[in-house]
């Protein structure tokens, strides 16, 4: 199937500087793709491009089989954007922003009636549907924006730091809903400097530091990728003869072994899931009981410190 | 407040104004001055979505607009007639008032100087969205827009009649007889039997070209300057 987004070459320069930097990338139907970075690494400069709010300097996309710059109406067609606030000066209610959205995407006026009830309802905003906007939570005012693309039904979705400032458990209801909507069929891009969010929402993560794309994979690929990224404390009941030390570092996914304590090593390896059970049976065989063992993950945060050289606290700073 | 201010302009500058003005072209200057002012008021309320666009670029609410799934032509058309619909509900009610003092109408006449009044709305409208978003400044518009009332109203029909401009200077004559403000006052006032036309058509076509000449030039500059990323 070909892919339902293509990007090509796409660059923005906003004078001197380059806020997206020949950016090419694709993306299929049906996925989440996560667009991960710090603030000012290019992804909202990328997502109003795609969605025709900005023309390229260079560069193209096709959305759908539409050309970005040749079709921007037809692609338009295809989109809905959930922003990180409701954008709306002139109304002020969830009912009359979700209304106000119904009526532009060209619902009939019976049919915007039962939808904008249905959206809200299942969103549970139905009660607070009067209530002015400023006077809601940030989850709420997040889900009155993404209200605005359950009724337009788009068959992709670009949300743009979906939970940015909202507490976990809005954080929860909100991905549950992403989740529901790329069930539905919703291709979803997904812009966020939340890295624990782009690690469990997406099916592919790309990375973007000042406008480039750094990498562009599937989290755990991405994660495998980094040289003795896992990291594997073994306590043992007894003192760690040399020799088991010398057996670990033959594995081939080993890196590193280091001996903390006499009866404590820590292994710097890849791939942890499939070496820790032969771990295991190495120390079985061994004779050498194991009194704990704590595993840990490289985070998506290592991955972007591994391209960049930076944590995405330090890029956030320098990006701003 | 702006009516009581309207209030006060017609009841107090009006009246007063009017006592001191007796001459052949202009019978009854109260009634004049008051048919004048609501075109004044309503071309003062139309420009107003010019700010509005500011307001729009600051709090990010341009790039919601821009990825509508809608055409940028109606979504042009749309800020222009729903900016003059504005203005003109807001001028209503001080219309309303003009029309009580100025007295009886011809029905006829006065549909076609009301359609007219909403073709000018439109079009300041449209003027207003042009000029802002050229301008990209909130501080320069306000300037301009201030500089740009004062010729405009001023150069025009909206408080003495033609001739008396044609007569204190050529130009400014010239420029009065092509202003749409003229075309707007001159058709309220024949709707509304203050004034008489040789050809009413003629201000009419003016307040057709002005509508669609800042609707048009309005969409392309709209798309240009913002769909671009300018206003970033």
């Amino acid at each position: 199937m070909p892919p339902i987004i293509k990007i090509d070459n796409l660059t923005k320069k906003f004078g001197n500087i380059m806020a997206v930097d020949h950016l090419t990338l694709e993306i299929e139907e049906g996925e989440i793709l996560g667009l991960l970075g710090p603030n000012g690494a290019g992804k909202t400069t990328t997502i109003l491009m795609l969605a025709t709010v900005i023309r390229p300097t260079e560069g193209t996309a096709t959305v759908g089989a539409y050309d970005i710059r040749k079709n921007p109406d037809k692609v338009r067609g295809l989109l809905g954007i959930v922003f990180q606030e409701p954008k709306m000066l002139w109304v002020s209610t969830p009912w009359d922003i979700v209304n106000w959205h119904a009526k532009v995407c060209g619902l009939s006026t019976e049919e915007r009636k039962r939808r904008v009830k249905e959206v809200l309802e299942a969103l549970d905003m139905w009660e607070h549907r009067r209530k002015n906007v400023h006077a809601l939570s940030g989850g709420m005012r997040k889900r009155v924006e993404l209200a605005k693309v359950l009724i337009q039904r788009p068959k992709i979705v670009i949300v743009d730091e979906p939970t940015a400032q909202i507490d976990v458990v809005g954080k929860h209801r909100i991905w549950n809903m992403l989740r529901q909507l790329r069930e539905e069929g919703t291709t979803i891009i997904l812009a966020t400097n939340e890295l624990y969010e782009a690690d469990v929402l997406s099916d592919r993560v790309a990375i973007m530091h000042k406008g480039k794309l750094l990498v562009l994979d599937i989290p755990k690929k991405l994660k495998d990728n980094i040289p003795g990224g896992d990291v594997v404390d073994i306590q043992l009941e007894k003192e760690t003869p040399q020799k088991i030390v010398e057996q670990l570092k033959k594995f081939k996914e080993v890196v590193n072994v280091l001996q903390v304590k006499p009866s404590n090593i820590r292994v710097y390896l890849n791939q942890v899931e499939e070496v820790v059970p032969r771990i295991m049976n190495l120390f079985m065989k061994e004779n050498m009981p194991i009194a704990s063992i704590h595993i840990s993950e490289p985070s998506l945060d290592d991955v972007f410190a591994h391209y960049t050289g930076l944590t995405i606290e330090e890029a956030q700073k320098g990006g701003e | 407040m702006r009516l009581i201010w309207f209030a006060s302009q017609i009841a107090l500058f009006g009246l007063i104004a009017s006592r001191m003005i007796n001459v052949q072209e202009v019978p009854d200057y109260f009634r004049y001055y008051v048919a004048g002012l609501s075109v004044m008021t309503l071309y003062s309320a139309a420009i107003f979505i010019g700010f509005d666009i500011y307001e729009e670029a600051e709090h990010g609410v341009f790039e919601y607009l821009l990825s509508l799934p809608v055409s940028r032509r109606q979504l042009v058309l749309g800020r222009s007639i729903g900016g003059g619909l504005r203005a003109f509900i807001y001028v209503g009610p001080m219309i309303g008032i003009s029309l009580y003092v100025i007295g009886a109408v011809n029905p006829l006449g006065f549909l076609v100087a009301l359609f007219a009044l909403f073709l000018f709305s439109f079009g300041v409208s449209g003027m207003s969205i042009t000029i802002a978003v050229i301008i990209k400044s909130s501080d320069r518009f306000d300037i301009l827009m201030g500089v740009l009332d004062a010729l405009i109203v001023r150069l025009s029909t909206a408080m003495y009649p033609l001739a008396f401009v044609q007569a204190a200077n050529p130009v400014y004559g010239g420029v009065a007889s092509l202003n749409p403000v003229t075309f707007a006052a001159d058709l309220f006032r024949w709707g509304t039997d203050i004034i008489t036309l040789d050809n009413p058509l003629l201000p009419l076509l003016g307040v057709i070209i002005f509508f669609s000449v800042f609707t048009f030039v309005g969409i392309v500059i709209y798309d240009k300057r913002i769909e671009g990323g300018g206003w970033q």
